[in-house]
């Protein structure tokens, strides 16, 4: 909402205070200024000139002639775009030499052959908002001939100010008024309201609203005898300063009352609407099936239960708080008028104003629970103004709705104020700020009664008098302090978590954290291998794009798209990891949020170099799982969706599985766009690897030497080596400490069809050095072991 | 053999010793003079034998200062020797070592990522736990046991994306704020927690918008937690990650789950507080949004608000990784260019 300087200084006195002041005091109190922009400075050099010659120019059809004059000179001749003008209009003149607001130096300029005298400024060429439709057109009533225009247009500063949800009483220039006048302690001047008698001319009026939930005051107003006058210059003067347009009198004046005091107002006019001769029966009912009310902006709605509707004689004339009817639309000739004064639920306004898709000024204010109070306020300020400026006079009028409750005292102790600031305050410091806000505060013993202002329906309790309190006085003055520690988090915070442990294991390793976003196109995470298998995806009612309308239920398709991100970018190598939540959901029940780690391992196309990455990111899933108390992994030969069918395995430890790993398949790279070759892991870590990492249980060290031992052996080319060396661990050697295989060799020595392992065997017993003949009876068996296995001959 | 004889022959192995010019001559003239069979030393001390027990006690002696010089001459020579063959060898196997090298092959942290860590840190000196929650939420936790009924306007600003049937109850959370209630709910205070993690609201990417984006929730419920104490914690916090002259300002805004509600705003580093473009001319930068937990929220999360007080907040740390590292646009931050993360 936009505020202006000199107008809230109508309110509360500003004298000697900077606009940056106030825009510092307003947004530390919580209305943040976003913006502060001067209005209508530099206008001293402007003069207000009149039309008093208009043609067009000649072989031009848009640009015209003005000839244009100030009291006393000469008539000049000014080229112009605009298709605004006339004769004897009042117009803002920048003669050559002029520097506007905005920058620009007018000079003479030759046009079509003539001389241009300088310009004729549209509002935003003169910094008086965007408007550019035309020429601004000087009313007779604001300005003369020949007036410099910073006269028609004194130098104001404008707020552009983000109110809290929950303040529909600083929607207004008042309201913001009531924040400074507390916050400087300067008294509150209130905008002047009069109740004039009422004639009895016009017929008399009636309210009948169906549901006082729905609508708790409705004041109806009559008003006569308006003629063409417009609002006085002050008005529409605000009212532009502030970005909005002039539309007449009456439209003017009620929109002013809505910026001042905050109360929206409509205006119906009256020979418009469907009048009997004696009584006018205004309704606020819910809207029926099958009715439609053609609005203010051409535009026919359909109407249903859930609108609420202003009638008059049961037909509907108004959306509630939102827009008025065209049919009774206040016009130029409109001469009496039923002012509409009312405060309509919010929570209906709000789905109305969704469902209808509109928002408008009035709608903005009730949607956050606007005070019933500013109803009989605003109504009044209005009369007051139509009376004294519009020469209107005041008919009957009629309420509708229920007695408003007064605002109830808040009973509290300023011990407890204190207590939840932490700053010492006594009951007067505590009482003081409460008044300067128009509360009513009676000061007891060792308690306060505080009454807050009608206005203020966001404070309730007692710790929403605090926070006024706080706000007012500063949050500045209150002391930073740290809370009493008194107990020490549980034991099982000081263990290192499970996503820490394997970030610190993965970059270690040389992979980078990456991060991605939880939402992909289920489709294409479908091209990307996944840990879990055939599920459909959760997908969201109300996505952004497809390409972000489903929950992930895997890690690879974002670290897939990273690195073509920076294969695209010219990097050759790419090693990425990341670590996070995946949804998996069947049915209604909450879906299961495995904490999963992907790991993405790209170089160029090169398949045994391939295969030794792909080895050393098992590795790596090894020494995780170790440093992550994850046990002894084994990796099972699979064939796996998305993965190179000869180089895929499961990843199992502890009798589960935990992951999968693998070379990404050839059309899956490609879907992502990928050259070269993808290794890559998923694995999940939860319930796997333990927060803390493995505990550290450490055996004495042997004291006697081992005895290594090769043995090299012919096996058929498939053969497996996991397999095998399960075999040998099944033999339960007592002395055989470990199996390493050295070497793999397949060449034309060995013949067709056939590979050569060589294993390393270390041997040892504990309390005694082994012989030559123990290491070759050791060696024997696992010869034979590997026989039985894999059909292994001795080489 | 003499005497002279001994010492001729000594003095003409010391001489060899000298002159032998790598490691294999100066075997052969350990051979010549002290070889096991033949040299000529051990063949002189053979003669040992034949002489008389008064020649053979003063000749012994000879021998025997002459065969140790020899094997310090030997062994000194060899030495020397060794060393020179060493430098040889290293010498055709060198390496430039001014050749420009990559960095070692660690990787990066994501800079959010680590900035989590690092907040969790400055938490955890402060007896702050790090807890997660699920990022999947009911209307329940996400909203209405924090005093957002159902047309609560606060809710506006959270753009929420909802799940389709059959999981039409669930929710993205849209902060990280209903942990708060699962904790409040699943233990008794005192309570420091930190959360953090990832949340959504329905935002059209853009430079300062991403639909998925991380926070890091914290709450602190204990007897006698005033404001007071969350300014202290925030000015500590916020200069931890800001540095020690960064000022830091308190301003009054609105959350319906707390009350009174306080934004925290650090000075633009661009312009140090005199208005540019990063800080929209303000300033300031918003970095985080907290306040006092409202009554009826400590309620809902089975605290007694008579007993009990405390204060809640969040911050972005994606917001906070762009302004401290001084990214231009939010967004990079998931696209994992190697490039960027490997600044960190």
């Amino acid at each position: 909402m936009r505020v202006s300087h000199e107008w809230l200084g109508e309110m509360v006195d500003l004298e000697g205070v900077e606009p940056a002041k106030v825009a510092d005091l307003l947004t530390l109190s919580g209305t943040e200024v976003e913006k502060v922009t001067a209005f209508g400075e530099g206008l001293e050099q402007v003069v207000v000139g009149e039309v008093v010659g208009l043609r067009r120019v000649e072989g031009s059809d848009h640009l015209f002639l003005a000839h244009v004059a100030t009291p006393g000179q000469e008539p000049r001749e000014v080229i112009c775009g605009a298709d605004n003008l006339f004769v004897g209009a009042l117009v803002p003149w920048a003669r050559p030499g002029t520097r506007l607001p905005i920058g620009a130096e007018i000079g003479r300029k030759r046009l079509r052959g003539i001389w241009s005298e300088g310009m004729l400024c549209a509002p935003d060429e003169l910094g008086l908002g965007s408007d550019h439709d035309g020429v601004l057109i000087l009313s007779p009533a604001d300005a003369e001939g020949g007036m410099p225009l910073d006269r028609v247009y004194p130098a104001d500063h404008l707020y552009e100010l983000e109110v809290l949800s929950n303040r529909a009483d600083c929607l207004s220039h008042w309201g913001v008024a009531r924040e400074l006048s507390a916050l400087l302690s300067r008294p509150l001047r209130d905008p002047e309201t009069s109740r004039p008698p009422r004639s009895s001319s016009a017929p008399s009026v009636q309210v009948a609203v169906d549901s006082s939930a729905d609508c708790p005051i409705y004041l109806a107003e009559l008003l006569t005898g308006f003629g063409d006058t417009p609002a006085p210059a002050i008005v529409r003067r605000r009212l532009a300063a502030i970005g909005q347009r002039s539309r007449g009198g009456i439209v003017d004046l009620a929109n002013y009352v809505m910026f001042e005091i905050g109360q929206p107002l409509h205006t119906f006019d009256l020979d418009r609407l469907p009048t009997p001769e004696s009584e006018l029966a205004v309704g606020v009912r819910r809207g029926r099936r099958g009715e439609s009310i053609t609005c203010l902006d051409g535009i026919t709605r359909e109407l249903d239960p859930e609108t609420l509707v202003i009638t008059v004689g049961d037909a509907p004339q108004a959306v509630a708080g939102l827009i008025g009817g065209e049919a009774s639309a206040v016009g130029p000739g409109t001469s009496q008028v039923l002012l509409e004064a009312a405060n309509f639920n919010w929570a209906r306004l709000r789905s109305t104003s969704r469902r209808l898709r509109l928002r408008t000024e009035a709608s903005g204010r009730f949607e956050r629970q606007l005070s019933p109070h500013l109803a009989r306020r605003g109504a009044d300020r209005f009369i007051h103004l139509a009376v004294r400026h519009l020469g209107a006079t005041l008919g009957p009028g009629a309420v509708g709705g229920v007695p408003l409750a007064a605002a109830a005292a808040i009973r509290c102790d300023p011990a407890r104020i204190s207590s939840i600031l932490g700053m010492e305050l006594s009951p007067a410091e505590v009482a003081g700020p409460l008044r300067r806000l128009q509360f009513e505060v009676r000061e007891g013993r060792g308690e306060i009664l505080a009454t807050p202002s009608p206005y203020r329906t966001d404070v309730t309790t007692a710790v929403d008098l605090a926070e006024e309190v706080g706000r007012i006085l500063g949050y500045r003055k209150v002391p930073g302090t740290l809370p009493p520690n008194r107990q020490a988090p549980p034991l099982e915070a000081l263990a290192e978590p499970v996503a820490r442990l394997a970030s610190a294991t993965c970059r270690a390793a040389g992979f980078s954290e990456a991060l991605t976003l939880s939402l992909v196109s289920g489709e294409r995470e479908g091209l990307a291998p996944r840990l879990i298998g055939n599920l459909a995806h959760l997908e969201l009612d109300n996505p952004l794009s497809a390409q972000l309308g489903s929950l992930r239920q895997g890690l690879l398709q974002g670290l897939l798209q990273s690195a073509h991100h920076n294969q695209a970018r010219g990097q050759d190598q790419v090693r990425l990891f990341e670590q996070g939540a995946a949804f998996w959901g069947r049915g209604p029940e909450r879906p299961e949020e495995p904490w999963m780690l992907a790991l993405l391992d790209l170089e160029d196309d090169e398949a045994v170099a391939a295969a030794a990455r792909l080895r050393r990111l098992m590795a790596l899933i090894a020494s995780l799982s170790s440093v992550g108390g994850g046990g002894v992994v084994e990796f099972r030969p699979v064939t796996w969706l998305g993965l190179h069918r000869a180089r895929a395995a499961e990843v199992w430890a502890g009798a589960e599985r935990r992951g999968i790993v693998g070379e990404v398949a050839r059309p899956g790279a490609d879907a992502f766009d990928v050259r070269g070759r993808v290794e890559v892991a998923e694995l999940r870590l939860d319930g796997w690897l333990k927060p803390g990492g493995r505990p550290g249980h450490a055996p004495p060290l042997p004291r006697t030497p081992a005895l290594v031992l090769d043995l090299s052996v012919t096996v058929p080319s498939g053969a497996l080596l996991g397999p095998a060396l399960q075999a040998v661990e099944a033999l339960g050697l007592p002395e055989l400490e470990l199996v390493t295989p050295i070497d793999e060799y397949v060449g034309d020595q060995l013949g067709p069809g056939v590979k050569g392992w060589t294993l390393r065997l270390r041997l040892r017993r504990p309390e005694r050095t082994l012989t030559t003949a123990e290491g070759d009876k050791a060696r024997q068996a696992v010869l034979r072991a590997l026989e039985l296995e894999v059909g292994a001959t001795a080489r | 053999m003499t005497s002279v004889d001994l010492q001729e022959l000594t003095a003409m192995a010391l001489e060899e010793i000298a002159r032998a010019d790598s490691l294999e001559r100066l075997d052969g003239v350990r051979l010549r003079y002290l070889g096991r069979r033949d040299g000529l030393v051990t063949l002189a001390g053979q003669r040992l034998r034949e002489l008389s027990p008064e020649q053979r006690a003063v000749y012994g002696q000879e021998f025997n200062r002459a065969t140790g010089e020899l094997r310090l001459a030997l062994e000194a020579r060899q030495r020397e020797l060794a060393v020179g063959e060493e430098a040889l060898r290293e010498d055709a196997e060198w390496v430039d070592m001014s050749h420009p090298f990559r960095e070692p092959e660690v990787g990066h942290p994501h800079p959010v990522a680590g900035l989590i860590r690092e907040i969790e840190d400055i938490f955890a000196f402060l007896g702050y736990q790090s807890v997660a929650g699920p990022e999947l939420e009911d209307d329940q936790h996400n909203f209405q046991l924090l005093n957002m009924p159902p047309e609560h306007p606060a809710r506006d600003a959270h753009d929420t994306f909802y799940l389709r049937p059959p999981a039409g109850g669930w929710l993205y959370r849209t902060h990280t704020s209903p942990v708060q209630m699962r904790a409040m709910l699943g233990s008794r205070p005192p309570l420091r927690i930190i959360v953090p993690g990832k949340v959504a609201r329905r935002d059209n990417p853009d430079p300062t918008h991403t639909p998925v984006f991380h926070q890091v929730e914290g709450l602190c419920v204990d007897r006698g937690v005033t404001l007071g104490d969350l300014k202290g914690t925030l000015e500590y916090v916020i200069r931890a990650l800001f540095g020690r002259d960064r000022r830091v300002r308190l301003r009054a805004s609105y959350f319906p789950y707390t009350e009174p509600s306080l934004e925290a705003d650090v000075a633009c580093a661009v312009c140090q507080g005199a208005g540019c473009r990063t800080c929209l001319q303000k300033g300031w930068i918003e970095i985080l949004g907290s306040g006092m937990v409202h009554p009826e929220v400590l309620r809902n999360g089975g605290v007694d608000p008579e007993i009990h007080s405390g204060f809640a907040f969040g911050m972005g740390p994606d917001r906070i990784a762009v302004l401290r590292y001084g990214l231009a646009d939010l967004r990079d931050l998931y696209e994992n260019d190697l490039r960027l993360l490997e600044c960190f």
